[in-house]
């Protein structure tokens, strides 16, 4: 049976894609799924040394699609996972080195023989994100609770519809309880009452994020931190398992008072 | 503390006003209608209205509101006064 395809896109810039793109790769890696994620930000790779593969790199995705090379030789293993594989993107070449149509073919191959083909779509609405959503079956859109990146979330999810593109929910990235809780930052619900998605998860801010980057090791692998608890949790909804929303979609009933007290 | 004294004074929360306007862009990004347009629709509520009607213009208010599955235009206008010939045209 083929793969899952799913591309994780944004609008907006450093709201979260390729880490969640890791995260989600790591989860699901190790429920024993094979894996395959793809960065299609070509000239601004980045996937590479959130997953601490960047000096392993010697192909890239351009070279793949170019003939240049066997996908197997650009594909990088993990360092703890076997059944983890990332494809980096170029670093010196254009965004338009590659066609949305080589990209489906790619993506088709990969589905073939992975269980889950996770492509980091490069921020913007240009040739790279029609790149990166052209072979995708699945699409996952990630906003932070501020209003510039949950406008372009919006524009985002109009073009993955006009694509064609029909499946498709909502990650909402670095949600701070307390401010939301002080009323001082739009709540879960609020922003799904917006954007009319629905909700893969919540991840809260943390600075856990930050320092698993600096050591290139993603947090899924972190049992104890609460957003590595988060991605874990959304790599099994995304994998069909039925795990509620606890405490990411509401607040509780003190929370709902609170809020509407605020409000 | 401060918010509670906040709220007190009429105050809203930051948030909730984020929440309203995004109600509004992500309404407007949607239809693509530009200010203007709006504009321009109001103004000509009003060269229509004004034929059977006299109206406060100033106090005219046209508005698009998102419900659950529709959209809905509502306008808001102040009736002066009705004219006794509206019906004879």
């Amino acid at each position: 049976m083929a793969g899952k395809t799913i591309v994780v896109t944004s609008g907006k810039g450093g709201v979260g894609k390729t880490t969640t793109v890791a995260n989600l790769g790591t989860s699901l890696a190790k429920r024993k799924y094979t894996v395959v994620m793809v960065d299609t930000d070509i000239g601004l790779r980045n996937l590479d040394v959130v997953m601490g593969l960047e000096n392993r790199i010697v192909y890239n995705l351009v070279d793949i699609i170019e003939g240049k090379c066997r996908k197997e030789q650009a594909m990088i293993r993990d360092r703890k996972l076997p059944n983890l594989f990332m494809i980096p993107a170029a670093q010196t070449r254009e965004k338009n080195s590659i066609s949305p149509e080589q990209m489906k073919d790619l993506c088709s191959t990969l589905a073939a023989e992975y269980d889950y083909v996770l492509i980091d779509c490069p921020a913007g609405i240009e040739q790279g994100f029609k790149n990166a959503i052209a072979g995708a079956d699945t699409a996952l859109v990630v906003t932070t609770p501020e209003v510039s990146a949950i406008r372009d979330a919006d524009r985002v999810i109009g073009l993955l519809e006009a694509a064609m593109l029909r499946h498709i929910s909502l990650i909402i990235n670095r949600l701070n309880v307390k401010m939301v809780k002080k009323g001082d930052m739009m709540s879960t619900q609020d922003i799904i009452s917006l954007l009319s998605v629905p909700l893969l998860g919540v991840v809260p801010e943390s600075d856990e994020v930050v320092v698993s980057t600096n050591r290139g090791v993603p947090l899924a692998n972190d049992r104890n931190s609460k957003a590595g608890a988060a991605f874990i949790r959304m790599a099994a909804r995304l994998n069909g398992e039925n795990v509620p929303l606890d405490g990411e979609g509401s607040h509780g009933f003190m929370g709902r008072v609170k809020q509407l007290l605020w409000n | 503390m401060l918010g509670i004294l906040r709220r007190f004074l009429g105050e809203r929360s930051s948030g909730h006003i984020a929440h309203r306007r995004m109600q509004f862009v992500l309404m407007h990004d949607r239809v693509d209608i530009t200010p203007d347009m709006m504009e321009a629709v109001k103004n000509d509520i009003i060269k229509v209205l004004s034929r059977y009607m006299e109206i406060d213009n100033r106090s005219i208010k046209v508005n698009l509101e998102q419900g659950k599955d529709f959209m809905a235009l509502i306008s808001n206008v102040h009736v002066k006064r009705v004219y006794r010939h509206a019906s004879s045209i």
